[in-house]
């Protein structure tokens, strides 16, 4: 009987201490936090990429989820004061075409196809223009890095050669806010900055299939260049953390990618592609059936003209408005597989062209690392990044991301562009690097919070992606002949 | 456009594969309310007719007919301190569930030494519920995983010390699983299974007061159908049937009972689950007969119980305890079985009411181990810390002729 009874009690002191032990209660681990520092005011310098251009558009919906402004929301969270991030921002659908009046943004319009493209839609306006201060994300579509310290008027840029409207958009009021990126960045007074500047000075070669311009910004004035910027930008921000990021490989993102492997899939057995290479205007000097080593790569504008292999026809020659057709070529032969009908230069990144592309990135990421390390910045590597994403692709909680083109989930839909995981994606690698390089623990982005690309409902599939010839106009102004 | 299909297929096979998994932690063993009390010690003495459960052999020395009704009410209590990759320990609590597991025993001597019964009861099941946003949604947002399994069962006394007993199961299942799939979509995949398995048992009482018993429950190879439905349906993904093959793991059990008095029973089982069975898993698309494996490297794993009964009158008092070696390995845990090593402890009380009819009425608290895993396998990438407990209600009635 006693034995019962302190059995008894016995047993429901034990359930009492482990129910009492047993509310969960967090386990030790990272503290967001910023290491005693105070970040009171972050700084993004770049391109297109850091704008948060994306999809072939600058549009709001998308610079929300600019890498710069993802990493500055995470500093909010990690306790520092940089408040809301100012951005340029462009109202849906924003920026427009080469035309001016309708929006350059590319949506998927249908499955089938699929076809991918603008909608015809009335371009946005800017609508954050009243600031009376420069912009908190600086970053440039089109910025090469000569225009960091470069003075020259928004409204000349705005004009042939470089036809771009959006230093204006950025870097107003060039005479009270600062003359270049550099100045108007030094006047916010940063304690953080990242750089993200270099990219254009190979993806314009790159994307115009070594056409336009025809050749990368060469290495000896790269350097020199790169070398002025971050000096400069050291010298007058003597305690700022400054954070730069490398240039990825042009050849590990989809806009290379994608038709290539399509166009060797309908070729028909024993028949090659005749294409144009680095420099010809005439004949096709190149043949492929893209089972070589190194096959050349079929830019992501040549869409348009993918279906038309095989047919006689002269449509890249109308939609460029050539007087005359050039010496040797013959329309009446069948496009892309005859020498006298080639598959354009300005479509095809041939492999001198990938070679003197990769070259640059490499000779580029190493005065990078240097200038870096000399300066005290921290080295984001992009290129280590984007590289092994297309090797092996990104995990994270589930989510697969690759560099294929629109299902690969990285990039949006013009190839170049990350989309609003994707740019989650690259925040992540620049708080990475501040975390390990600062003693700062900013918690990540969680990716899979961000919009993934939207879809309408119909269904097929077809082999090319289809998307209307000259809606990559605002690419080629973006990386235009300088 | 085949990448993207192919990109698909992989995400769901991720999902499909990832839901079996959760089998692990989704065994159920409460089959009783005298037993559960009992820390499930029960395999030796399998007194009451839940032995069509815990040992089929221990209907044999049971001379009546019988009738051992009930339920356990199971309420789950996880929350998730990660993810790790995103340099946070923020806190996800798991919705709050309830589940009701039933248990139908009836038994009925159709001559001398030898009784036949049948049982039904959810050997399986249980689920993970997690809110819609949150940050593992990729992974799984809920899962409810269901089975019901109907044991016909004939038992033989071949002396009066010596029993064996034996069952055939009809095991029919459902699993409902759903999370966040690319594009934006939500995807859910509704099952159904169906598979066969045998149970056998021998009781043997070695002296008076001591008892010996062994049983051993086979493996179950359910054949699963169903359909995997994205909202909104974009064709890139592989909506549309799928099949599978899923081996629910063999368990046996060998039980010491000894009997210090006509008052007080007590009770040691190692009970032995043979999770190795479940190296690999095949699915199969029917929309293009497309198949593919995964590995699974779930390790064999055993639990260990002891309990007791201590009578006073028309009460009985009862106590147990149990330690649950959890069968997956750290890279394997993920959110929709957040497993881990497991004591529990219990007690409770039967009362005969009449000659003929108790109620037996238990209570199991359950503390799973923290779990912290760093090393998660690429198709999860989502470390961090689980804690979880969980507290059992269960409640029979008993009639017996």
């Amino acid at each position: 009987m006693k034995l019962t009874k302190y059995g008894i009690v016995a047993l429901a002191l034990a359930i009492a201490v482990l129910y009492g032990g047993c509310k969960n209660t967090a386990p030790s681990g990272p503290v967001a936090g910023l290491g005693g520092a105070t970040v009171g005011k972050y700084v993004a310098v770049g391109n297109s990429l850091t704008a948060g251009y994306q999809s072939n558009g600058l549009f709001a919906s998308a610079q929300a989820y600019s890498y710069p402004n993802l990493i500055a929301q995470q500093i909010t969270q990690a306790g520092g004061t940089v408040g809301t991030f100012q951005q340029p921002l462009y109202s849906d659908p924003g920026t427009p075409d080469a035309g001016g009046i309708n929006a350059s943004r590319y949506e998927l319009i249908s499955w089938v196809g699929p076809v991918i493209g603008p909608r015809g839609s009335p371009a946005g306006s800017p609508i954050n223009t009243t600031l009376p201060r420069p912009y908190d994300n600086l970053g440039v579509p089109g910025a090469v890095i000569f225009d960091f310290l470069d003075s020259t008027s928004v409204a000349l840029k705005a004009l042939a050669p470089r036809s771009n409207p959006l230093f204006a958009l950025v870097l107003r009021n060039q005479a009270a806010l600062g003359n270049s990126i550099f100045r108007q960045a030094v006047a916010l007074k940063p304690d953080l900055v990242t750089f993200w500047l270099g990219n254009n000075d190979v993806l314009g070669f790159a994307t115009s299939g070594g056409v336009s311009p025809n050749a990368p910004t060469s290495t000896p004035i790269f350097t020199a260049l790169y070398t002025q910027a971050i000096g400069t930008l050291r010298a007058a921000l003597p305690n700022a953390k400054i954070v730069v990021a490398n240039i990825p490989d042009v050849r590990a993102i989809p806009f290379f990618n994608t038709l290539g492997p399509q166009i060797a899939a309908e070729l028909p057995a024993g028949v090659v592609l005749q294409y144009q290479k680095h420099g010809t205007t005439g004949v096709a000097d190149g043949t492929t059936n893209f089972t070589e080593s190194n096959p050349p790569l079929i830019t992501l504008t040549g869409a348009p003209y993918a279906p038309l292999l095989g047919h006689p026809g002269g449509k890249w020659y109308r939609d460029h408005s050539y007087p005359a057709l050039p010496p040797g070529i013959d329309t009446t032969k069948p496009f892309g597989l005859h020498p006298q009908n080639p598959w354009p230069d300005a479509l095809v990144l041939d492999a001198t062209e990938q070679a003197t592309a990769g070259a640059s990135v490499q000779a580029f990421n190493a005065v990078i690392a240097g200038v870096a390390a000399t300066n005290h910045a921290a080295v984001v590597d992009i290129n280590g990044f984007f590289n092994n994403l297309k090797a092996n692709g990104y995990r994270s909680a589930g989510l697969v991301f690759t560099a294929d083109y629109v299902s690969g989930g990285t990039f949006s839909f013009d190839g170049v562009h990350p989309s609003d995981q994707g740019s989650g994606v690259v925040a992540n690698q620049f708080i990475a690097v501040m975390n390990s390089s600062f003693g700062w623990s900013i918690p990540l982005v969680d990716v899979s919070a961000l919009p993934a690309l939207t879809v309408p409902l119909s269904k097929g599939s077809k082999v090319y992606p289809v998307i209307p010839e000259g809606s990559f106009s605002n690419l080629e102004m973006l990386w235009g002949t300088r | 456009m085949k990448r993207v299909r192919q990109l698909g297929e992989t995400l769901l096979l991720t999902l499909i594969v990832a839901s079996v998994a959760l089998a692990g932690g989704f065994q159920l063993n409460e089959h009783g309310a005298s037993a559960m009390s009992q820390g499930g010690a029960f395999a030796a003495r399998a007194s009451d007719a839940s032995a069509i459960y815990f040992n089929p052999a221990g209907l044999g020395f049971q001379t009546t007919g019988s009738i051992y009704l009930g339920a356990t009410g199971i309420v789950p209590t996880i929350s998730f301190y990660g993810p790790a990759q995103n340099n946070t320990n923020a806190e996800t609590k798991m919705n709050s569930q309830f589940f009701t597991p039933i248990n139908v025993y009836i038994t009925y001597p159709v001559m001398d030494r030898l009784q036949v019964g049948v049982g039904a009861y959810n050997a399986y099941g249980l689920g993970t519920e997690w809110p819609d946003n949150w940050s593992g949604k990729n992974l799984v947002t809920k899962v409810d995983l269901k089975t019901y399994w109907f044991t016909p069962t004939v038992a033989y006394r071949l002396a009066d010390n010596l029993s064996i007993g034996a069952g055939v199961s009809y095991v029919s299942g459902t699993l409902l699983l759903k999370k966040a799939a690319p594009f934006d979509s939500r995807v859910t995949l509704d099952m159904t299974a169906h598979g066969w398995g045998f149970d056998g048992g021998i009781d043997y009482k070695a002296t008076p007061q001591l008892t010996v018993g062994l049983s051993y429950r086979s493996k179950v190879k359910v054949d699963a159908n169903g359909s995997a439905g994205f909202v909104p349906d974009i064709p890139v993904l592989p909506g549309g049937g799928v099949k599978a093959s899923i081996a629910l793991p063999a368990t046996g059990y060998a039980g010491v009972a000894y009997k210090f008095s006509d008052a007080l029973s007590l009770e040691a089982d190692y009970q032995y689950i043979g999770w190795s069975s479940y190296d690999n898993l095949t699915f199969t698309f029917t929309k293009d007969g497309s198949s593919t494996s995964a590995p699974k490297n779930y390790s064999d794993t055993y639990i260990l119980r002891v309990g007791g009964e201590y009578s006073l009158g028309s009460l009985k008092f009862r106590a147990g305890y149990y330690y649950d070696h959890t069968p997956v390995s750290d890279a394997y845990v993920d959110p929709l079985l957040p497993d881990a090593n497991r004591h529990g402890l219990s007690a409770g009380i039967g009362l005969n009411l009449t000659e003929h009819l108790k109620v037996d009425a238990g209570y199991l608290f359950i503390k799973f181990l923290d779990r912290t895993v760093t090393n998660t396998i690429p198709a999860t990438t989502f470390d961090g810390t689980y804690k979880s407990y969980a507290n059992l209600f269960s409640l029979d009635l008993g009639y017996s002729l």
